[in-house]
């Protein structure tokens, strides 16, 4: 046993208390980023004792490595969590949206104006012979059309900016998808060399985070050892080092309910192709899902509604005969098609050019005749839509009904999803998060340890002072 | 459990935002007054509000209507109610010229001149308008109905109008249902011929007399000095006023069905009105109260905060 040998003990101990301060300092200047589990520092004996008849004596520290203390279950928890949320956080900010576009709890809307359609030509009816009242029943018309193109218009806002996200999270998984290659690739190289990249970890956990908010993904090692993530439906992302990317196009309207124009989301995998309904869960699914689902719902809806409108008002007005003795006159524009009706409904070019083109009568020279007036108010009452199921107003009602309860179910569980995510986020913090006390009591440990290591060393040399000093004498 | 200052900040972040939501849902109520203020805030509730709106909408035009319709009605009923004064006017005249003790040739010229005068005051009532419309044209309410002559131009349309849902009433009485007792057989004695049992019934079916007819006929029995003929008008107008009788006792009934159905709309109006304000509107008492509580939940978990924002141990160790 030499006395050399308890000044490399001191030294081990001096340099074990040294790395646990500084990793202790680490977590306290990391208290606060994102992500980042606590890490601790694992000694172990030194291998190098010395013995002495026959006992074996310690010869000090040695660093076993630094780990972080982290939870795999709670932290896949946490992805599913968060893409959940974003999930919900998205569709509410869209549903909300279009919910205003519908909402008239304190204003005029549409509801009211095709009341008052109705309500024209029941007055109309009642004065068919006065000019002033068709001038009004046209205006009525014009102002309830002029309705039917705002909420279509800005429907159609609502889808470009819905699409404008689309494309802006598809950037962003691709930005993440890049630094997610890029970590596997220099965790790889610290692992073979037998190192914890400990930091790198917890930034791939925050990146995967991130890239599980935006969709569903599934990540699995490969029997070579590499960290393949996939998109759940949709084909690999990054598989062996390779790497995919998302792009979008715009494409015309498709019978999943994706409107004309708006952006498909494509792989430019070896397989390349169309995923966009794929895509499921996280922000870029709840995009998808509310732009072909939702908003094509209402929107078809709303066509609907202007298309039998259009029909059924002219069916009876063509019977009608004018003032003017004028016959088979469309009271609206007439429209071929249903699709897009909403944003074509209008008035036909007869009764734009004079108000007195509004036959209200069925037979000629008889200005009080009004059973044509009366026959299209009495259409407010006919169960004109849903296969004969619905009234003109009980289907607009239950638009915007259907609309306030996909936002409101979607408002309950992005509530109780934060819910959750708070709940979540205190017990991987329980787990991980930095305790300042904790660190700096940890400081002053170590501390303690690094001066009575140090004077273990100043003991030794004065060991070897007293042992040289002996020849002296 | 391993509590981190980071747990402690979420705490408090996260009770304060609470708070701070339902704080700002209480306001958005006591600042419009409604606990409705989007349709997610309760769909069903939303959608029958419209509904409602709608119907007092509808209800607003009935109303409407049913004033217009009763003002037109109320019109015809004085016409023919002056109609029939004129009538009994006639039938008094005629009575007193339908004697040989009371009636010569000067006093029938005399009368005669009168008659002509009821002749040209029935017209001018059978010609009489609301506004620009002809009270008796039937569907031809921009043109007089009836002729110098006496001749009925009008038709037989009735105009309808909806005074409640799906109910409707005629606003008028073509003046042909007025002017005639029997004006079915005035117009259909030809059709009848192609009807099966109608030969055989022709005889029975009554006579129709015609008002402007039957003056002219006095007139001109007055002017001749026919006795048979002033003593047979006496009954046609008795059977003319009789008609006109029934048809104000027809316009009366409508007018009061008017009614009826415009108080059934205001009984209608009121219910949706207690129930809109039920879906609608917020109960400020509760409102007010309830923002209180918030308030002194928001006050309590801000004063929370402070002890939970405890120093550490660091501040110890200087």
């Amino acid at each position: 046993m030499a006395i050399p040998n308890i000044l490399n003990t001191g030294k081990s101990g001096m340099i074990a208390s040294k790395i646990a301060i500084a990793t202790t300092g680490h977590n306290i200047t990391n208290a606060n980023t994102e992500g980042f589990s606590r890490q601790r520092v694992q000694t172990t004996t030194a291998d190098t004792g010395a013995s002495f008849e026959n006992n074996v004596i310690g010869g000090g520290t040695r660093l076993s490595r630094v780990e972080r203390v982290n939870d795999e279950y709670i932290e896949k928890q946490l992805r599913i969590g968060q893409k959940d949320l974003s999930h919900y956080e998205e569709k509410d900010l869209v549903l909300k949206q279009v919910e205003d576009i519908f909402n008239e709890m304190n204003g005029d809307g549409l509801n009211r104006l095709v009341s008052r359609f109705f309500n024209e030509f029941r007055k109309l009816s009642e004065e068919s012979e006065n000019p002033a009242v068709r001038q009004s029943v046209r205006e009525a018309t014009q102002a309830m059309v002029n309705d039917f193109h705002r909420i279509r218009n800005e429907v159609n806002e609502v889808v470009r900016h819905v699409d404008s996200r689309i494309e802006g999270y598809t950037k962003e998984a691709n930005a993440t998808i890049g630094d997610i290659a890029e970590l596997n690739r220099k965790i790889n190289v610290l692992e073979v060399a037998g190192g914890s990249p400990n930091d790198l970890l917890d930034k791939r956990d925050l990146a995967l985070k991130k890239l599980g908010s935006l969709f569903d993904i599934s990540m699995h090692r490969d029997k070579n050892g590499n960290f393949n993530v996939d998109l759940v439906g949709g084909g690999p992302l990054i598989s062996s080092g390779e790497v995919d990317k998302l792009t979008v196009e715009r494409t015309p309207a498709n019978s999943d309910g994706k409107p004309d124009n708006s952006f498909d989301i494509k792989t430019t995998g070896k397989v390349p192709g169309v995923i966009t309904h794929q895509v499921k869960g996280g922000r870029l699914g709840a995009l998808v899902e509310v732009r072909d689902k939702a908003i094509s719902t209402v929107l078809s809806r709303l066509d609907d509604l202007a298309f039998s409108m259009t029909q059924s008002v002219n069916a009876i007005h063509q019977q009608g005969i004018t003032a003017g003795g004028l016959t088979h006159i469309s009271y609206f524009k007439p429209l071929e098609e249903k699709q897009r009706a909403a944003e074509f409904i209008g008035l036909s070019d007869d009764i734009q050019a004079s108000a007195n083109n509004i036959a209200t009568a069925m037979i000629a020279n008889a200005p009080g005749d009004n059973r044509i007036a009366i026959a299209i108010s009495k259409l407010q009452n006919e169960r004109l839509m849903d296969q004969g199921n619905a009234t003109v107003d009980e289907w607009y009602n239950s638009i915007v009904s259907d609309v306030g309860v996909a936002a409101q179910r979607n408002r309950f569980a992005l509530n109780q999803q934060r819910d959750i995510m708070t709940q979540l986020g205190k017990v991987r913090d329980q787990i991980s998060g930095v305790s300042i006390d904790e660190e700096t009591t940890n400081l002053l440990q170590y501390q303690h340890a690094f001066d009575a290591s140090a004077k273990v060393i100043q003991v030794a040399d004065d060991m070897l002072k007293t042992v040289l000093a002996l020849k002296r004498d | 459990m391993r509590v981190t200052e980071n747990t402690n900040y979420g705490i408090v972040r996260d009770s304060i935002r609470r708070s701070r939501e339902r704080m700002q849902d209480l306001q958005l109520q006591s600042s419009t007054l409604k606990k409705l203020n989007t349709p997610s805030d309760d769909p069903i509730g939303a959608a029958k509000i419209l509904e409602m709106r709608t119907d007092k909408f509808n209800n607003n035009q009935f109303q409407m209507n049913s004033k217009m319709a009763e003002g037109f009605l109320d019109n015809t009923d004085h016409a023919i109610s002056d109609l029939t004064e004129l009538v009994l006017r006639a039938k008094e005249i005629a009575l007193n010229q339908s004697s040989a003790a009371s009636s010569n040739e000067d006093t029938r010229q005399g009368v005669a001149e009168e008659a002509g005068q009821l002749f040209k005051q029935a017209v001018m009532i059978a010609n009489r308008r609301v506004g620009d419309r002809y009270l008796f044209g039937g569907y031809k309410t921009q043109s007089p109905p009836v002729d110098p002559e006496g001749q009925y131009l009008g038709d037989e349309g009735e105009m309808m109008v909806e005074i409640g849902s799906d109910v409707f009433i005629s606003m008028n009485i073509p003046g042909v249902d007025v002017f005639n007792t029997h004006p079915k057989n005035l117009e259909n004695l030809e059709n009848l011929e192609s009807l099966d049992e109608a030969p055989s019934d022709n005889a029975n079916l009554p006579e129709n007399v015609n008002l402007f007819d039957e003056l002219q006929n006095f007139r001109i029995a007055l002017l001749t000095g026919s006795l048979e003929g002033i003593r047979s008008t006496l009954e046609r107008f008795d059977q003319i006023y009789d008609k006109m009788v029934a048809t104000r006792a027809k316009i009366g009934s409508r007018i009061q069905g008017l009614q009826s159905t415009t108080q059934a709309i205001d009984r209608h109006n009121l219910t949706n009105a207690s129930l809109n304000s039920a879906l609608e509107d917020a109960d400020m008492a509760q409102v007010v109260s309830d923002l209180g509580k918030e308030e002194t939940v928001f006050r309590s978990s801000l004063a929370s905060s402070k002890r939970l924002i405890q120093p550490t141990l660091l501040d110890f160790l200087k």
